[in-house]
C-alpha cells in the first residue's frame, strides 16, 4: 500500500542513513551523560548502606536488597511507610485529575459546538491557561499565606460564620489534599481544555454531520465519534497528567514545608524521596528512586502500549485522506 | 516564533541592565583589585548586618554570603557538602569563615575542618563569656572559633497585660510571682480567666526546659535518651493547650508574632536579647505595635538560647582578615557598646556588659520601657553552663515540635506523634538507637 | 400542520438553546473567577501593609504597593532581582536548546531511514514517561564530582534530551513536513543540514514557539533539581528563593513583602503571557492537529 513517492524517497534516503545518526546523536549523548549514566549509579546506590553521620560519611557497604527490604517492611504499626506515600501521591492526584479531565472534556466539547457557538472562547480560554504557566512553588506559597491560621480567607471564613477561630486548613488531611488537588485542578484543566479542543477541531467536521443525518443526538455523537477519535490526544494528556503526578513534589513540600502535614497523608513520593536526599543517605534515596522509577514504568508502560497502537492505525487513513 | 523570541530578549536584556547596575554599584565600593575573596556561610541575615555595618573589609578583598535557612537541616547539609569538598575547592571558593548554633556547633569544632584560632593569632580574651569559649572548643581544649554575642534569655512580658492580670507590672514582683513553673503555671490560670493567654506558642517554654535538661538526646551507645525536663515540657505544654492557656502556632509563626500587636492577647514571650529584633517585629511596628508595653524578668528557670559562633574554616587564606572579625567582634568595646546601643544585643564582652549594667542613665527603649536589660541579662549570664550538647540536637528539638504540634493540634493522637518523631530520627540519623 | 409542529419544535429548540447557553456561561464565568481570584488576593495584598494584612480579609488595594515593592527589590536575605535574572539565563537557553534539538532529533528520526531506527523512536517513547527524579540522586552526585553544582550548565544542557517535545515536533512533522520538501532541496543541492536550518526550521515555527514557552515556563519554574544543586546567594533561581520564604527565619517577614515576592516570581511569565497569549493558544492549536 506504499505510494510511488514514499518508495522514491525511501530509495533516495538509503545514502543518508548517516545523517539520520548525525541528527539524532547530540540526543542520545545528552541522554547517555545527564540521565543514563546517573540513573545507573542511582540504581548502583540502592544496593549500598551509604550515609553521613554530621561530617563523616558511613559506608558506602554493598549490603544487597536491604534497602529494599527496609522500605517494604513495616513499622510499629504496621504501615509500609511507601506504601503510605505512594497512596497520598495517588490520592492527591486523583481528586485533582478527576475534576481536570471531566470539566476539560466538557469545556471542549461545548466549545467546539457550532450549535452552541459560544462566545468570549478566547478570552476564556487565556484566563484558564494562565495558572498553567504559575510557579508550582509560588502558587503553593501563595495558598499557604492565603490559607494559613491569619490568612485573609481564614478570616473571610470567620466573619461568615463558616469556621471558628480554632479552624485550620493545614490541620487536616481533607483539607491540605484539597488545597493540592485544587491547585493541581487549577494549573491544569485550562491546559488540558486547550489541547482537547483543537483536537476535537482537528476531526473530519463532515463525520459529525453525517452522525447527526443518521439521526444520532449529542451524547451519541460524543460516544461514538468523538471520543474514539479524540482517544490519541486524550491518552497524550493522560500521559503528562501521569507524569506530573508521579513527579508531585514543588506543591505538597512548600505547602506543609516538607512535613506533608497533618501525619503525613499529604507526603508524596518524591518528598520521601527528597528528605533522604537532602539528608545524604544515598543509599535509601537510591532505592526509592528504584522504586518510583518502577511504579512510572508499570505506568507508562500501559500508556506507551495504548498510544504506540494508536500511533500505528491512526497513520494510515489520515496519511491517505492528506496525501 | 520571532513574537516570542523578541519578548524573552527583551525581557532578558532589561533584567541583565538591571542586575548590571546593581552589580556595579556593589563591585564599585568593594573594588576587587586583588581579586581576594572571603567566603562565609550562614543560615540567616542576622550576622551580615553586622558585620556590613561595623566591620571594614580590608581593601581589595570581595566578601560572598552563601546564606541557606536551616529547617529541615538544609544550612548544614549544604555547609558540609562545602566543608567535604574544601579541600578540592580552588582558592577563591574555599569557605573562610562559617557561623554555627548552639545546636550543632559541636559537630564542626570536634572535626578537622575547623581550625586553631590561636594558630592565627587570636587569643581569647578574659572579657569573653567562658561558655562560649568552651562551645567552641574540641575535646582537647583546642578553640575553633569565637561567639559575636552571649544569649542569656528571659521572659518578656506585656506590662499592660500582666498589670491586668497581676495588679502589678513591676519587674521585681511579676518576677516573685513567677519564679517557678508551678506558679508560672498559676498565673497562666489568672491570664486565661481575665481573657489572655500566657504564652503565645506551644514551644515557647520549650529552650527553658531543654537547656535545663541533665543528660544529652543521644548517650555514648548512640542511643536515644528523654530527659525529665523534656517529658516535663511535654507535660506542661499537654496542660496549656487542654486549658487554652497557650496557642499550637510555632515558636516561629506569625499567628505567634501578630500576637505582639497592640491588641495581641498574650502576656510572655521567651527569649534572649536577639529575639527582639528577630521576633518582635511586630511589636515595633509604628502603628500596631506596643513599643514600651514590655519588660524582662528572669522568669521560673534560668536558660539560654541560641547563640551564633563564627567558626575558622581549615583551609582558609584569609586568616588575618578572620583574626580581625574575630577581634572586632569580641574585643573591640567601641563594637560592641554599639551592638548594645544601636542593636540591642548582648554581646560577648563582659567589660562593656559591666558598663551598661552600671550606666544608670542606660535603658531599652527600642521595645522596653528603658528598663536596663542589660543588668538582667548579665545577671543571668554569669550561670550559664555548657552541657550536655550532641551533634544532633538541632534536628531533634525541630523534628520533636514539629512532630508533637500535630498532637496539641489535636490531628493525631499521642502515639502516632511519637510514632513520627521516631520514623523521622530514622529518616535523619540511621545511626541513632531507638 | 406540519409547518406548525416544526415552529413549535423551533421555538423549543431554541428556548432549550438559550437555557443551556446560560448555564455553560454561568459555568464559564465561575471556572473563570476560580481562576482569578487567588491571584486577584494576591494582587490586593500587595498593595497592603504588614499591619494592615493582619486585619483580614479585603478585596480592595491599599496604597502600600510601592513600599512593598522596594522592600522586595531591595531585600538582604532574598535577592530576588538576581534570582529573575538566573532563572531567565537558564529557562532561555533550555528553551532555545531544547527546541532546537528536538526537532533535529525528531527530523532525523523522521526524514531518514536507518537500522535501529524504529528502536531510537521506541526508546525516546519508553523513557518519555520516566520523570528527572528517578535519576536525580546519581545526577546530583556527579555534577558535585564534577564540580558543576552551583553552576547553570546541569540545568541547562540536559535539556538537549527532550522526549516529549521530541514526540511533539515529530507528530507535527508527520503533519506539515511532506517528504517532497526535502527531496526538492537536496535536487537543488542543499546539504542535510542547511536544508533543516534553512527550510525545515521554518516550516516549524508554530510548533517551535509553542514548544519555547512551555519550555521556558517550566524551567523557569523548576525547583527540585535546581534546589538540590544550587546554594550560593548569586546563583540561585526564583523558585529556590520563594521556598526560603517558608523557612523559619523568614518568619520575622513582612507579610506585604512576602506577597511581593510571589508576585514578582510569577509577573515574568505572566507578562509573557500577555503578550503572547494568542499564539501560544493557537500554537497548541496548530501543534496539536496531528496525524
Amino acid at each position: 500500500m506504499d505510494h510511488p513517492r514514499r518508495k522514491l524517497t525511501r530509495k533516495k534516503s538509503i545514502s543518508y542513513a548517516k545523517w539520520g545518526y548525525i541528527f539524532i546523536a547530540p540526543f542520545f549523548i545528552t541522554y547517555l551523560f545527564f540521565t543514563l549514566i546517573p540513573q545507573f549509579l542511582t540504581v548502583y546506590n540502592s544496593f549500598f548502606e551509604s550515609y553521613r553521620v554530621g561530617l563523616k560519611q558511613i559506608g558506602p557497604t554493598f549490603v544487597g536488597f536491604r534497602n529494599y527490604a527496609d522500605l517494604f517492611s513495616p513499622d510499629s504499626s504496621g504501615t509500609v511507610l511507601i506504601l503510605k506515600y505512594a497512596w497520598n501521591t495517588l490520592v492527591i492526584w486523583f481528586i485533582g485529575a478527576l475534576p481536570q479531565f471531566v470539566v476539560a472534556l466538557l469545556l471542549a466539547v461545548l466549545f467546539t459546538s457550532t450549535r452552541l457557538n459560544i462566545r468570549g472562547q478566547g478570552f476564556f480560554k487565556t484566563v484558564i491557561y494562565m495558572p498553567n504557566l504559575i510557579m508550582a512553588a509560588a502558587f503553593s506559597m501563595l495558598f499557604f499565606t492565603l490559607f494559613s491560621r491569619v490568612g485573609p480567607i481564614q478570616a473571610l471564613l470567620e466573619q461568615w460564620g463558616v469556621v471558628d477561630q480554632s479552624f485550620d486548613f493545614f490541620s487536616y488531611k481533607v483539607t491540605v489534599r484539597g488545597m493540592i488537588a485544587l491547585m493541581n485542578f487549577l494549573m491544569w484543566f485550562g491546559n488540558t481544555t486547550i489541547v482537547l479542543m483543537a483536537g476535537i477541531m482537528g476531526i473530519d467536521q463532515t463525520l459529525f454531520e453525517a452522525a447527526k443525518i443518521d439521526g444520532a443526538n449529542s451524547v451519541q455523537v460524543f460516544f461514538r465519534v468523538t471520543m474514539p477519535l479524540l482517544m490519541p490526544i486524550f491518552v497524550y494528556c493522560l500521559i503528562t497528567a501521569m507524569i506530573g503526578g508521579v513527579q508531585m513534589f514543588d506543591v505538597p513540600q512548600i505547602l506543609t514545608k516538607g512535613s506533608g502535614q497533618p501525619n503525613e497523608t499529604a507526603r508524596t513520593l518524591v518528598m520521601y524521596l527528597n528528605g533522604y536526599l537532602t539528608n545524604k543517605n544515598y543509599g535509601m534515596a537510591g532505592a526509592i528512586s528504584v522504586i518510583i522509577f518502577i511504579i512510572t514504568g508499570v505506568l507508562g508502560g500501559f500508556v506507551y502500549k495504548m498510544l504506540s497502537a494508536q500511533y500505528k492505525t491512526d497513520k494510515t487513513p489520515h496519511r491517505r485522506a492528506r496525501g | 516564533m520571532k513574537k516570542v523570541f523578541v519578548v524573552l530578549m527583551v525581557i532578558a536584556m532589561v533584567f541583565l541592565a538591571v542586575s548590571c547596575s546593581k552589580g556595579k554599584t556593589e563591585t564599585a565600593t568593594k573594588a576587587t583589585t586583588q581579586g581576594k575573596v572571603f567566603n562565609i556561610y550562614a543560615w540567616n541575615e542576622e550576622f551580615k548586618g553586622f558585620f556590613e555595618k561595623y566591620y571594614t573589609v580590608p581593601e581589595g578583598v570581595t566578601v560572598n554570603w552563601i546564606i541557606n535557612p536551616s529547617d529541615n537541616g538544609i544550612y548544614q547539609s549544604k555547609l558540609d557538602e562545602a566543608l567535604l569538598n574544601q579541600a578540592n575547592a580552588a582558592a577563591d571558593d574555599k569557605i573562610d569563615m562559617f557561623l554555627a548554633e548552639a545546636d550543632y556547633i559541636g559537630k564542626y569544632v570536634d572535626s578537622e575542618y575547623t581550625m586553631d584560632i590561636s594558630k592565627i593569632g587570636f587569643t581569647n580574651a578574659s572579657t569573653q563569656y567562658e561558655y562560649t569559649i568552651k562551645a567552641a572548643s574540641d575535646s582537647n581544649g583546642v578553640c575553633k572559633g569565637v561567639s559575636f554575642q552571649c544569649c542569656p534569655a528571659a521572659v518578656i512580658y506585656r506590662k499592660s497585660i500582666a498589670k491586668d492580670v497581676l495588679g502589678t507590672d513591676n519587674p521585681a514582683e511579676v518576677q516573685a510571682l513567677i519564679d517557678t513553673w508551678e506558679k508560672f503555671d498559676a498565673v497562666a490560670a489568672q491570664a486565661k480567666a481575665k481573657g489572655y493567654y500566657m504564652t503565645a506558642s506551644f514551644a515557647e517554654t520549650f529552650r527553658t526546659f531543654s537547656n535545663n535538661c541533665t543528660k544529652p538526646w543521644v548517650d555514648a551507645n548512640d542511643k536515644l535518651q528523654f530527659d525529665d525536663m523534656i517529658n516535663a515540657w511535654i507535660d506542661q505544654t499537654e496542660n496549656y493547650i487542654k486549658n487554652g492557656y497557650t496557642l499550637t502556632a510555632g515558636v516561629w509563626d506569625q499567628e505567634k508574632t501578630n500576637q505582639m500587636f497592640k491588641d495581641g492577647k498574650t502576656m510572655c514571650f521567651f527569649g534572649p536579647a536577639w529575639y527582639y529584633n528577630f521576633c518582635m517585629t511586630n511589636a515595633m511596628d509604628p502603628v500596631q505595635g506596643c513599643v514600651g508595653d514590655w519588660c524582662i524578668v528572669k522568669g521560673p528557670q534560668a536558660y539560654f538560647w541560641g547563640g551564633t559562633w563564627l567558626l575558622a574554616a581549615t583551609g582558609s587564606d584569609n586568616t588575618e582578615m578572620l583574626k580581625d572579625i574575630f577581634e572586632t567582634f569580641t574585643k573591640n568595646e567601641d563594637v560592641c557598646s554599639k551592638l548594645v546601643s544601636n542593636e540591642n544585643q548582648f554581646p560577648n564582652n563582659t567589660k562593656v556588659v559591666e558598663k551598661f549594667a552600671n550606666d544608670p542613665t542606660y535603658g531599652n527603649t527600642a521595645i522596653l520601657d528603658g528598663q536596663n536589660d542589660i543588668a538582667v541579662f548579665a545577671g543571668l549570664a554569669k550561670d550559664i553552663k555548657w552541657e550536655n550538647h550532641t551533634n544532633y540536637d538541632q534536628l531533634l528539638n525541630e523534628g520533636l515540635q514539629n512532630k508533637l504540634q500535630e498532637y496539641f493540634k489535636g490531628t493525631v493522637d499521642k502515639e502516632t506523634a511519637m510514632k513520627n518523631f521516631y520514623q523521622y530520627i530514622k529518616e535523619t540519623y540511621p545511626s541513632i538507637k531507638l | 400542520m406540519t409547518k406548525a409542529k416544526s415552529n413549535i419544535e423551533n421555538t423549543m429548540g431554541r428556548i432549550q438553546l438559550i437555557i443551556i447557553r446560560v448555564i455553560v456561561y454561568t459555568f464559564m464565568i465561575l471556572l473563570a473567577v476560580l481562576c482569578l481570584f487567588f491571584f486577584y488576593l494576591m494582587v490586593i495584598n500587595s498593595t497592603r501593609s504588614n499591619a494592615q494584612l493582619a486585619t483580614g480579609f479585603t478585596l480592595l488595594p491599599k496604597g502600600n504597593f510601592l513600599v512593598n515593592l522596594k522592600n522586595a527589590w531591595n531585600d538582604a536575605s532574598i535577592n530576588i532581582p538576581r534570582g529573575m535574572l538566573n532563572s531567565l539565563i537558564i529557562a532561555v537557553s533550555s528553551a532555545l536548546l531544547t527546541t532546537y534539538f528536538s526537532a533535529l532529533t525528531a527530523y532525523g528520526v523522521h526524514v531518514y531511514d536507518f537500522r535501529g531506527k524504529k528502536f531510537v523512536f521506541s526508546f525516546i517513547m519508553a523513557i518519555m514517561m520516566i520523570p528527572s527524579q528517578v535519576s536525580a540522586l546519581g545526577f546530583v552526585q556527579m555534577m558535585n564530582k564534577l564540580h558543576l553544582n552551583n553552576s547553570f550548565i546541569p540545568l541547562i544542557v540536559p535539556s538537549i534530551a527532550a522526549p516529549v517535545v521530541f514526540f511533539y515536533m515529530k507528530q507535527y512533522m508527520e503533519s506539515v513536513l511532506p517528504l517532497e520538501v526535502i527531496d526538492a532541496a537536496r535536487v537543488d543541492g542543499s546539504n542535510e543540514f542547511r536544508t533543516f536550518n534553512t527550510i525545515v526550521l521554518p516550516m516549524l515555527k508554530p510548533a517551535i514557539a509553542v514548544q519555547m514557552i512551555f519550555s521556558f515556563v517550566s524551567s523557569w519554574n523548576n525547583f527540585f533539581v535546581p534546589a538540590l544543586l544550587l546554594d550560593k546567594a548569586e546563583k540561585k533561581t526564583v523558585p529556590i528563593m520563594i521556598s526560603q520564604l517558608r523557612s523559619a527565619d523568614y518568619s520575622k517577614f513582612d507579610m506585604g513583602k512576602v506577597y511581593m515576592f510571589i508576585l514578582l516570581a510569577i509577573l515574568p511569565v505572566i507578562v509573557v503571557y500577555v503578550f503572547l497569549s494568542k499564539s501560544i493558544i493557537k500554537g497548541v492549536t496548530a501543534g496539536s492537529v496531528k496525524g
